[in-house]
């Protein structure tokens, strides 16, 4: 008995993990379904969003709710700056996709050792968003924090399929996903789509780094690790299916949060890879399929 | 005869594909409520001809719409102008609902939904079968279904010159002579329109003037009256 909820304990922190790794997955997918571009920026947004809160947080003295949303606008705006002054450049002389991807991967090294002069490299936290003792439900406690991922996570996935699905914005973004020259041959803004994909990935990384930072802690360079697991989920789920990177991302934590019980926490990232191999020999398409 | 102001006229364009010329110093017009078919055989240029108009390839020279030059390499820019393009091969948005593509094509309708409906109106007059199939997803139509969902979203866009490459293609006979049809109808009610297609015989019904093309470069202006035979266009072709 003692052993099920220890798992069932598991398999919640796992959830947790796994809607963070989902939301990152889905920048990914909506970068790559406007242009094309794998963004390996990503990770810095995740990085940014948990930096910058807390700096506003502490050096400003802003109450919580205003610092995260300070800070998400500031890095969304930041997503923006990473696409007209790094691929924009490289896409108007029509560089190759492979060129973009490493462009976008040294925006992310510039990003984070940019981070490491400014804030140096002490790990920070931020508090947990509702500080009360965690819920019990038999065995298994249940921190709030988690109920903040998770309710959280939900709602923006609900919210980005709305706009994709409700908005004239969202659906000309899909447009651009399908045939990107179609659209623009009926004078759909196929650039400006460009940059909101940016602001729109970035603002989801950031979301992402705030609602895990209270769990775990934030520097300078956790940027990477999260951006390949949000790479992975993205992967698992079907590259360019946000939906799918959603449900990648809720496997990717269980897998890990399963393999860090059972073989020990060295073996986390292996898990994670593993499932990465597993999926590129056997479905490379994904859960889901990819979208082209 | 012809009018002081063509409304489109492209003059020296050339057009080129990394280091393979296209499209040879091109001198054409369109006036206004004219259909003209752009012929010839595959290759000859007639797809990049219509792309180097919309700026979607690197090109030389100048088109002037209306009597002002318009933008190169800006695709968006050209459309917004009202100048759309049917591209070859339809460029629907396949997993998309007939809806959301018609949506699409008016993405630009500055006016309320009272000029939104006027354009759909138009539309499901025209083509009533999409009326029918508005939640259907786009890609699971006929051939001929899509192309009029092609031609259907470009009227969403309420072009002031209408530019179709190969609407025909792979369609069955009987689904091209409607569409042309409808074509037709459109050109009538004072829509100018360039027809690329490969099937001279049924452009040349309809179209008041073409341009025949071959190898990048415009080699005959036809007039549709003069040809009256198959052997007559042939003629043209290896003239």
């Amino acid at each position: 008995m003692g052993d099920l909820s220890f798992v069932l304990q598991i398999l919640v922190s796992g959830l947790g993990v796994g809607c963070v790794y989902g939301l990152i997955g889905i920048g990914f997918c909506v970068i790559y379904n406007a242009s094309g571009i794998v963004n390996f920026a990503q990770g810095a947004f995740v990085m940014l969003g948990g930096m910058i809160t807390h700096a506003l947080l502490q050096r400003a003295g802003l109450p919580l709710p205003l610092a995260a949303a300070i800070s998400i606008v500031l890095v969304a705006a930041l997503g923006v700056v990473v696409e007209r002054v790094v691929v924009r450049p490289l896409w108007n002389r029509q560089a190759t996709m492979f060129v973009m991807i490493l462009a976008t991967l040294a925006a992310q090294i510039v990003i984070e050792r940019l981070t490491l002069i400014v804030a140096g490299d002490q790990p920070r936290t931020l508090p947990v968003f509702t500080d009360l003792p965690p819920i019990r439900i038999g065995t298994i406690a249940i921190g709030y924090q988690f109920l903040w991922i998770v309710g959280g996570s939900l709602t923006i996935v609900t919210l980005l399929a709305l706009f994709f699905r409700m908005t004239n914005t969202g659906k000309a973004m899909r447009a651009c996903a399908i045939n990107r020259e179609a659209a623009s041959l009926l004078g759909i803004p196929v650039s400006r789509m460009l940059a909101l994909s940016f602001a729109l990935s970035a603002a989801l990384g950031a979301i992402a780094g705030i609602l895990i930072t209270p769990t775990q802690y934030t520097a300078f360079n956790v940027g990477v690790p999260f951006a390949i697991s949000g790479f992975i989920a993205a992967i698992v789920g079907g590259f360019g299916r946000p939906f799918g990177a959603f449900l990648g991302g809720l496997m990717l934590g269980l897998v890990q949060a399963i393999a860090v019980v059972s073989l020990g926490a060295g073996l986390k990232n292996v898990a994670a890879l593993s499932v990465l191999l597993v999926f590129l020999f056997f479905r490379p398409s994904g859960l889901l399929g990819t979208s082209k | 005869m012809a009018n002081p102001e063509p409304i489109l006229k492209a003059t020296g364009l050339s057009a080129r594909y990394g280091h393979v010329e296209a499209l040879k110093s091109v001198d054409m017009h369109v006036e206004e409520a004219e259909l003209v078919a752009v012929l010839g055989p595959n290759g000859a240029g007639k797809s990049t001809l219509l792309r180097a108009i919309m700026g979607l390839v690197e090109t030389g020279g100048t088109v002037h719409f209306r009597g002002k030059a318009l933008p190169r390499h800006d695709t968006v820019a050209v459309a917004s102008q009202g100048i759309i393009l049917v591209p070859e091969g339809r460029g629907i948005f396949g997993p998309m609902s007939v809806a959301e593509n018609l949506q699409l094509g008016a993405y630009r309708l500055q006016g309320g939904k009272g000029e939104y409906e006027r354009r759909q109106a138009r539309v499901f007059e025209l083509f009533p079968r999409l009326k029918e199939r508005l939640s259907q997803v786009a890609g699971s139509m006929s051939g001929g279904e899509q192309q009029m969902l092609a031609i259907g979203r470009a009227l969403m866009a309420d072009p002031k010159i209408l530019l179709l490459d190969e609407p025909s293609l792979g369609l069955a006979p009987r689904v091209m002579t409607e569409i042309l049809e409808k074509l037709r109808v459109l050109n009538e009610q004072g829509l100018p329109i360039v027809l690329v297609e490969q099937k001279a015989p049924l452009a040349l019904k309809l179209a008041r003037r073409a341009y025949l093309l071959s190898l990048g470069r415009i080699v005959a202006a036809i007039d549709p009256r003069e040809v009256q035979s198959h052997d007559e266009l042939a003629r043209y072709y290896f003239a």
